[in-house]
């Protein structure tokens, strides 16, 4: 177990051709021992490129990667001690799941029963001990993505990279499984690196996640962080399922009070808030333009609110409900915890408290504010 | 590698697998004095009488004056390739799409033996052939080598389209049929231009395939029906062999394929590496 | 009278049994959610009633009348394919002015139809683009105009929202219902996820072992599971299950479930071995004890999208997995803990543990 650095680490191919391809660009990452750090992004956004540095698959153009103290740039993958499960798999057909997992950790020599004690310990954990003398051909891809996983994280590493490891796993494990890994790494006190392109699997996973698009790192945060103060728009609507409710606004001014107001798709005016000037609302400098956006749990349905919605639909999915909302020609979607007696068709009262409200320069994408906070500045827009 | 380092050994090996050609299109320009000098030289007055004397149909040798009927031979040969393509279309198409589509009892086996006639020596298969035509009066028709030519195309349409259909998702053609067109529309109209490529590919190829023929014509054809392979015989003549003359005959009748060839390399490469993986 | 009845279906590919003996009615202009995992045959169930695959037995009615042995052409179906199945050489326009060509329509009607479909969908501006010029969304969109233009009896939509992004599928799940509204068909949406199935069917027809196992509306099938499987199929994660030997006692049956005893009343089928579920929601975990709360060891927390999972052990090492809100789940650190859990045994469902079937209650 280790720290791992990237510092300031670019991959590009076909260097000093005309056709070169900044797959990674300048990312700089301290990651500390123990710590789950996920990789997430669409596909093409460097996530992967990155991973393969760091397990030494594919040379580093620019920059160094550290694992503890030593710069790895020129060791091979097996140098640098690493354990990994590939998105493919890569079992060996030949050799039974039982000796798939065990070969992981063949240079420990253990004794027979240790081995066993291990595979164990692991198979329980990922539900294959029933398909522990079968062949990798013969049985379901999900099956031999816990197997990949298993093999990855029984070995003694100094670091452990999982790529997109739980992609094929059937809905119905996904979530124990999630947790019942997050507790073997945590346990163990693993340095983790997982590359994804699912959200869900980043938040429920990892300590922090570094959010990468076209190769830059837009931001390396804890989840909680993530979600209440997105680094720019893209972060934003990215991050959270169902994604936050975006709006284009206009921002005029009146006294000490902005008020902004929202348009629909077509770009006419489909309600207002308003938000005092002073403090928080400094952000919003001399823009005549904003992004607004909250997320869908964070609309407050009912009670005294100071806006109407008709409400379009009322999906009661058991331990949530999703409610669409017509305000004024924009939909928004709100989140509730159980069911919300607002049958569709109804018009119901809302509100979208200031201290949930996130504004983004409209052309840039950065965050201005959060809450009735000003964004931290310096963050990096969206390329 | 270092640049310079590849362009060398491109060229070297380009060099190496285009020598032939270049070499025969260099004999195509001299007599056949300058051809058999010893040692060789690449130095030399050109001429044109090579193909003068192939168009012209006229071979003066030292023997005297040979007539050639190469001009006809290049008609044949144009003929005879082309139809038989076509006629490999019209059928192998069709059949194609049923062993892509359907998986009926013994479709398997079916094809494999319509492949198998590629494997077959064709003299065995001649000298009998030969006796049946004479009997039924093929002997010596387009048609009857048309339809002999279609073991070499046929096959080789049926199963690079095929792989092309089974590409095509069956999706797109149910798609087509519950929006309400029929069967055989959906046919002309989704599967066979989604397929075009592979098809255009298959026919190219057979057409080269019938164009380069040689031992079915040898047999089954007499002078005036015998297409250019055939008819290079008739340079190793009584005083000797007409190098070159038969270097301009190997030129012209390379052209039209090479043309072809050409002009539609794309999806030649790509319809054959296709039927490769999925033949 | 049902408009599109389904009755005792089968079809097999080699051994393969996929569908057994499916029966399913349907309404007019009901929107109906199939459900099921994987490979259960449900495409091939819309295979079977738009007519490109005959069924080996059973019978298919719409409007009273059998459909068997009438070729896709003319059964009034409009279908969206989950990988969209567009023409690549035709442009959005001519995807979908397809079914309306097959009818000879004449060419203003045709201009006319393709128009207004795509500015119902909001694909008016990319009409002349080719499939492989469009994005995911804007493919899938004209995927569901070609299945609509015609206005057809019964729509038939294949898991259509499974290859587009988050933020297009949420925006899909609120829009699709209310568009479909608009069309006055019956509808048929074929999903894996069961989130999509509660949210978009009026009922949800649960399909797997080759037979419908529960039709019913979302919220029955989800607090009234007719069989343990699809009290698992439904719930993120998947419902906690406990094998139980009640004992009987006065007054009602005892059970021992977590280390706690409980006694449940009036219930019949309490004789033989049972499984109690306890839908995570129903968990509710503390820092603090509370009446009826014991302790357990919080091993690890996962965000899930609103919610948060928290993977509990019991003393005897039993797992639990309990779900709260985003904000009380950030409360919890992230290394093991001691904290407390009740259980709302009022809401568990008890099965039978050799049949799976409900216990009523």
């Amino acid at each position: 177990m280790a720290t791992l650095t990237l510092d300031r680490v670019s991959k590009i191919y076909g260097h000093g051709g005309k056709d070169a391809l900044k797959a990674v660009n300048d990312v700089n990452m301290a990651i500390d021992d123990g710590e789950i750090i996920g990789l997430l992004g669409s596909s093409g956004c460097g996530k992967t490129s990155t991973l393969r540095m760091i397990a030494g698959f594919e040379g580093v153009t620019e920059g160094d990667v550290k694992i503890g103290d030593r710069v790895v740039n020129r060791l091979s993958p097996a140098q640098r001690n690493v354990a990994m499960a590939f998105e493919g798999y890569a079992l060996y057909p030949p050799l039974t799941i039982r000796d798939n997992i065990a070969f992981g950790f063949s240079r420990d020599r253990l004794k027979k029963a240790e081995v066993d004690a291990r595979v164990k310990r692991i198979a329980d954990l990922l539900e294959i001990n029933d398909i522990l003398e079968r062949y990798p051909p013969t049985i379901s891809g999900g099956q031999q993505q816990r197997a990949s996983l298993a093999r990855a994280l029984v070995r003694n590493a100094d670091l452990y990279l999982l790529d997109e490891p739980m992609g094929q796993l059937e809905p119905r494990l996904r979530a124990i499984l999630r947790a019942r890994i997050k507790e073997w790494i945590i346990e163990r006190r693993l340095t983790t690196i997982i590359v994804t392109h699912d959200q869900t699997e980043a938040l429920a996973l990892c300590d922090r996640i570094a959010v990468m698009e076209a190769g830059v790192l837009l931001q390396l945060a804890t989840p909680h962080e993530l979600k209440d103060r997105p680094a720019n728009l893209f972060v934003a609507s990215f991050i959270g399922e169902p994604p936050m409710n975006v709006f284009k606004a206009r921002v005029e001014r009146d006294g000490g009070v902005a008020r902004l107001i929202a348009g629909d798709e077509a770009g006419h005016d489909a309600f207002g808030i308003e938000l005092p000037l002073s403090g928080a609302g400094h952000a919003l400098g001399n823009r005549h333009e904003v992004h607004l956006g909250i997320r869908p749990h964070l609309v407050a349905i009912g009670g005294g609110g100071a806006l109407r919605g008709q409400v379009v639909s009322n999906q009661w999915l058991g331990d949530q409900s999703h409610i669409g909302i017509d305000l004024g020609g924009a939909t928004l979607i709100a989140v509730t915890d159980g069911a919300l007696d607002v049958p569709a068709g109804s018009e119901a009262p809302l509100t979208l408290p200031l201290e949930s409200i996130h504004l983004f320069d409209a052309e840039s994408g950065v965050a201005l504010m959060h809450g009735l906070e000003p964004a931290a500045p310096g963050v990096r827009a969206a390329a | 590698m270092h640049p310079a380092i590849r362009v060398v050994l491109l060229t070297l090996i380009g060099l190496f697998f285009l020598f032939p050609i270049v070499w025969v299109f260099l004999m195509s320009f001299q007599t056949n004095e300058t051809i058999l000098r010893i040692p060789p030289s690449l130095v030399f007055e050109p001429t044109l009488q090579n193909y003068t004397a192939l168009i012209s149909g006229r071979l003066e040798t030292g023997a005297g004056v040979l007539e050639l009927a190469f001009m006809q031979n290049l008609w044949n040969s144009f003929v005879l390739s082309f139809c038989s393509v076509a006629l490999s279309l019209l059928l192998g198409v069709p059949a194609a799409y049923a062993f892509a589509r359907f998986k009926f009892f013994g479709s398997e086996d079916i094809a494999f033996t319509l492949l198998s006639f590629r494997f077959a020596p064709a003299l065995l298969v001649l000298l009998p052939l030969n006796l049946y035509f004479q009997d039924i009066g093929l002997n010596d028709t387009y048609i009857g080598l048309i339809w002999v030519y279609q073991l070499i195309t046929l096959p080789l349409i049926l199963w690079i389209v095929r792989g092309y259909f089974e590409d095509i998702s069956p999706d797109i053609e149910n798609a087509y049929r519950v929006d309400g067109h029929s069967w055989f529309s959906t046919f002309m109209k989704i599967s066979i231009p989604l397929a075009l490529p592979g098809i255009a590919a298959a026919a190219l190829l057979s057409f080269i395939f019938a164009w380069n023929n040689f031992v079915f014509a040898l047999i089954l054809a007499s002078a005036d029906k015998q297409p250019v392979t055939v008819g290079a015989l008739a340079f190793v003549t009584a005083s000797g062999i007409q190098y070159g003359q038969i270097a301009a005959a190997v030129v012209l009748s390379i052209l039209p394929t090479l043309a072809l060839a050409l002009y539609a390399q794309r999806y030649l490469v790509e319809g054959l590496s296709l039927g490769a993986v999925k033949g | 009278m049902s408009y599109l009845v389904l009755d005792g279906v089968a079809k097999r590919f080699g051994k393969d049994e996929v569908l057994k003996d499916a029966s399913l009615s349907i309404e007019k202009n009901e929107m109906v959610a199939i459900f099921g995992p994987s490979g259960v045959g449900k495409t091939v169930l819309l295979r079977l009633i738009s007519g490109v695959a005959p069924p080996d037995a059973g019978d298919i009615r719409v409007g009273g009348e059998s459909v068997l042995g009438t070729s896709p052409e003319v059964r009034e179906t409009g279908v969206a394919f989950q990988n969209f199945a567009l023409y690549p050489h035709m442009n959005a326009f001519e995807n979908i002015a397809s079914p309306l060509r097959a009818r000879g329509a004449d060419e203003a009607e045709v201009k006319r139809k393709v128009q207004e479909t795509g500015e119902l969908l909001k694909i008016a501006h990319v009409l002349h683009h080719l499939p492989r010029q469009l994005s995911n969304g804007q493919k899938q969109r004209t995927a569901l105009g070609r299945a609509l233009v015609r206005r057809p009896k019964i729509i038939l939509l294949d898991d259509p929202l499974r290859n587009v992004d988050a933020k297009l599928r949420y925006e899909m799940r609120l829009e699709l219902p209310r568009l479909l509204k608009r069309f006055e068909s019956t509808v048929l949406y074929v999903t894996q996820d069961y989130k999509e199935a509660m949210a978009l069917g009026e009922r949800v027809a649960v399909l797997f072992d080759g037979r419908f196992q529960q039709v019913d509306h979302p919220a029955a099938v989800y607090r009234s599971p007719r069989h343990v499987e699809i009290a698992r199929l439904f719930g993120d994660p998947t419902i906690n299950l406990y094998p139980i030997r009640p004992t009987k006692g006065e007054g009602g049956h005892e059970v021992t479930v977590l280390g706690q005893t409980l006694r449940l009343k009036g219930r019949a089928g309490l004789d033989r071995p049972c499984l109690i579920g306890i839908r995570p929601e129903d968990v509710h975990v503390e820092q603090e004890p509370s009446e009826g709360s014991f302790p357990v060891e919080l091993d690890a927390v996962t965000p899930l999208n609103v919610r948060t999972v928290l993977f509990l052990r019991t003393k005897e090492r039993e797992e639990v997995f309990a779900t709260c809100s985003e904000s009380r789940g950030e409360r919890f650190g992230r290394d093991h803990r001691q904290v407390h859990a009740r259980v709302d045994f009022e809401k568990a469902l008890l099965f039978d543990e050799a049949t799976g079937e409900r216990l009523a209650a």
